[in-house]
């Protein structure tokens, strides 16, 4: 018996394995990639500053949006990934070229940066997906694996584009369709735009399932996103909770420290007593969840001036939390000084609960959720 | 030519420098793994995911030949589709349902939550092929529905 020939580039009989196809889907694909990499680099950014960029606390709610996009570009590429792979498929086919010539060359070298660009995509979306579940089953660690290969995929995405760039120039508009003569597209084939229409739609459909986490609105019908926002203690969810932090609670001999010029130190009932202020900010993950709240507390300016420290200083958040790579934090001047920077005690009205943060945390404005420490038992002016 | 040149000159010192990121964060353990997952990647996207929907679409353009079917290929494809990329996505929230790493992370009943979500897009497209079907027999003055 004989085996069937295995495809070839030509088995695929489908008009819509077109560069018109691959262009206009292309095009939605790299929007998806560029809002991605953009605010994936700004979170990148907001979680590990180098000293050489200034990062404004203000708009307060600007990591919220943006770490929002993030998670939803990524979601939505997924669907729109899939339909730019397919539309391409048949040139996984192609017969590799032979004799070999400098074209064979080109052809394999560009090849290879195919497979380094989907290969990279195609990993980067499934962990970036499967890490807003707080899910780890692979062997290497995340938050580096996923910004290096997100400097990978830029560059064989820009690879690529200048490999196609004549392709896409005469794709760019909309181009003649041919239509198959014994399926007419009125009754069963597929057109380019009823095509369009359906990744459009499917999406949308993901984006608008998975949005929840991020916009509340939505959260009711976030059936594909692994955070509801009102779901927790105080109707807040939480990523690290006291028990995994190894915080169990506190004592009364419990004091909170500044170390400034002056060296201060409150029990918790002198805390309650010094003016309180009040903050709506968010809690933004970098998982893309997020959530407004109502938080009372001392500002942090106010904490740095009786220590006798100025507003625009350097601080050092110290918490109560064993191991864990955010045991300290770091507030920049510009977090330090903004007057909605909290030592916030209080939480949507009641006092913080333990998994929030008890008896103190920092909360400020345009901060990853990972830096609002918690359990705060000492602040330390650093310049 | 040039734009062309300055592209792959710019994606290649990108590339570069993301692969000197990857070298230099990762531990040789971590680095040696890497590949294993990235061709899993591949494997999983060009020999399973896309393969699967060219093979569902052959078979669903066969089928559509037949008599009378015309009237159902639109409303029958799109919603195959729109299952299929939700079905895709759930996957990972159905298998860690109640294995969060606290409460408040995969909260959801996603067992019900996808089956709801299936449903109603299977419901809608009826509810699309139905009304299609009653603009296109208006539109040819068909009205009788014979």
């Amino acid at each position: 018996m004989k085996l069937p020939a295995p495809p070839t580039e030509k088995s695929f009989p489908s008009p819509l394995h077109h560069p018109r196809v691959a262009t206009v889907i292309g095009r939605w694909l790299a929007v998806a990639v560029t809002i991605c990499f953009l605010t994936g680099l700004y979170s990148h950014f907001a979680q590990d500053t180098p000293s050489w960029l200034p990062i404004p606390s203000r708009p307060a709610s600007l990591y919220r949006v943006t770490q929002g996009l993030h998670v939803l570009s990524g979601t939505v590429a997924v669907p729109l990934l899939l339909a730019k792979l397919w539309t391409v498929y048949p040139k996984l086919f192609a017969k590799p070229p032979w004799p070999p010539s400098r074209k064979a060359l080109a052809t394999m070298l560009e090849r290879a940066s195919i497979l380094v660009l989907v290969s990279a995509m195609a990993l980067e979306l499934f962990i970036g997906f499967i890490n807003t579940l707080q899910w780890y089953p692979w062997p290497f660690p995340f938050r580096q694996t996923h910004y290096a290969l997100a400097w990978i995929i830029v560059g064989a995405l820009l690879v690529h584009l200048a490999v196609k760039l004549p392709l896409i120039r005469a794709n760019w508009r909309r181009t003649a369709e041919k239509v198959p003569d014994s399926l007419p597209p009125a009754i069963t084939g597929l057109t380019r735009r009823g095509l369009f229409r359906t990744v459009a739609g499917a999406a949308t459909l993901v984006g608008i399932t998975s949005v929840g986490q991020s916009v509340p609105a939505f959260g009711p019908v976030a059936v594909l996103a692994p955070r509801k926002p009102n779901i927790g203690p105080q109707g807040l969810p939480v990523n690290r909770t006291a028990e995994a932090a190894g915080v169990t609670g506190i004592d009364e001999n419990w004091r909170f420290m500044i170390t400034g010029p002056q060296q201060l130190s409150y029990a918790l009932d002198e805390l309650r007593a010094l003016p309180q202020s009040r903050s709506e900010l968010p809690i933004a993950c970098v998982e893309g969840w997020s959530q407004g709240a109502r938080w009372e507390g001392i500002r942090i300016r106010d904490l740095l001036e009786l220590s006798g420290a100025p507003a625009h200083s350097r601080v050092r958040v110290v918490s109560m939390e064993k191991g864990g790579f955010y045991a300290t934090s770091e507030l920049p001047p510009d977090f330090a000084a903004d007057p909605l920077t909290l030592l916030a005690l209080r939480l949507n009205g009641g006092e913080l609960a333990l998994d929030h943060g008890f008896p103190a945390r920092v909360i400020a404005p345009n901060r990853p959720g990972v830096l609002q420490s918690k359990w705060v038992h000492r602040l330390e002016v650093i310049s | 030519m040039k734009t062309r040149i300055g592209l792959a000159v710019a994606g290649v010192g990108v590339g570069l420098w993301g692969l000197w990121l990857l070298l230099s964060a990762l531990e040789l353990p971590a680095l040696i793994r890497l590949p294993i997952w990235l061709g899993g990647a591949v494997v999983a996207d060009d020999f399973f995911l896309v393969p699967l929907t060219v093979g569902v679409g052959w078979l669903f353009v066969r089928w559509s030949a037949g008599p009378d079917r015309h009237r159902t290929v639109g409303a029958v494809r799109t919603t195959l589709l729109y299952v299929g990329i939700t079905s895709l996505i759930a996957v990972p929230l159905l298998l860690r349902q109640g294995k969060g790493t606290n409460s408040t992370v995969l909260a959801r009943d996603y067992l019900r939550d996808w089956l709801l979500l299936e449903a109603t897009i299977i419901v809608t497209g009826i509810a699309g092929y139905f009304f299609t079907l009653r603009r296109s027999r208006a539109s040819s003055g068909d009205i009788g529905g014979r």
